[in-house]
């Protein structure tokens, strides 16, 4: 084998035991997509089914997939092309499992102007137990779409109810007039 | 009214709306590009129907297997429309079916804890 296949080997390899130390087992980073939606969530369906997991878990991981995805797709500020034709938003996602606890994660750019509101939001919601969680869902549902909301303005209250072991989320400063945003489920 | 009946889809739902018998069912899984362009107008025809009705048995099936929040948002709507036409003097039966103890039970029975004149019966599957 030549230097450079030596290279790329190891650094391919050096990436998969990165990801594997981590339990991640789904990884994607670039322009999200429905059609990646689509094609990731069945890959992870079929793979949980395979492995014997547990269905009420499966389905859990399934619905913050998507909900993850779909939020990087609505606000992920990094994006080309533009909403008149058709426009592509990138973001990260990992989706795996560690110490038993299945995990999705994803990241994305927002904009600065938006990171405060979301962080109110997400530490409100990170506070909430089992019934409160019930209670703000239902009310959202019920009353106006929140501000900034493209769709029915629960996506983090869904994903924070089927999050049994909790979420974690952070903000990282990355210019003055970008953010990049993680969110993590645990379940 | 004429019946509505759609097919089921990879993302959308099987709509199955008999006017008439004063029978509906919704089944399948809910995550289409465009919520609100899938259930807006089946909300509108069925606003408009059940403002007519008096008296009447309605019974509204929901076999959901999966459905993402904005979709949960017209399921509830649903639920509340629902509630008002049984307050308005018919009797409505709202049907839940699912799998015992799967999410989807819990789903049905948080968006039915506020119904008082309507009734809520779960169907299990399995």
């Amino acid at each position: 084998m030549g230097l450079e296949e030596q290279v790329l080997a190891s650094e391919m390899f050096d990436l998969r035991d990165t990801l594997g130390q981590q339990g991640i087992t789904f990884c994607y980073s670039g322009y999200m997509t429905e059609g990646i939606l689509l094609g990731i969530g069945n890959a992870i369906k079929t793979q949980m089914q395979l492995g014997d997991a547990d269905a009420k878990v499966t389905k859990g991981v399934f619905a913050v997939f998507v909900e993850q995805v779909q939020n990087v797709i609505r606000y992920s500020a990094e994006k080309i092309g533009n909403e008149d034709s058709s426009e592509l938003r990138y973001g990260i996602l990992t989706v795996g499992s560690k110490d038993d606890v299945p995990f999705v994660a994803c990241g994305n750019m927002i904009e600065t102007k938006d990171a405060e509101r979301l962080r109110d939001s997400l530490t409100h919601i990170k506070g909430l137990d089992r019934d409160g969680l019930k209670a703000l869902w239902k009310e959202t549902l019920r009353g106006e779409t929140p501000e900034g909301s493209k769709g029915a303005g629960v996506g983090f209250i869904d994903i924070a109810r089927n999050a049994r072991h909790g979420i974690d989320f952070d903000f990282r400063k990355v210019d003055d007039a970008y953010v990049f945003f993680t969110l993590k489920a645990l379940l | 009214m004429e019946n509505i009946k759609i097919p089921a889809e990879e993302r959308s739902l099987e709509v199955d709306f008999d006017f008439a018998a004063n029978t509906f069912s919704l089944s399948g899984r809910s995550f289409p590009e465009n919520v609100p362009e899938f259930f807006g107008p089946l909300v509108d025809k069925l606003k408009e129907h059940f403002a007519t009705q008096k008296g009447a048995r309605i019974v509204f099936s929901f076999s959901l297997v999966y459905f993402n929040s904005p979709s949960a948002k017209y399921v509830l709507g649903l639920f509340d429309l629902l509630e008002r036409t049984a307050e308005a003097g018919n009797e409505v039966k709202i049907l839940w079916a699912c799998e015992k103890d799967d999410d989807m039970q819990e789903m049905g029975e948080d968006m039915a804890e506020d119904l008082e004149s309507a009734t809520f019966e779960l169907r299990f599957l399995n």
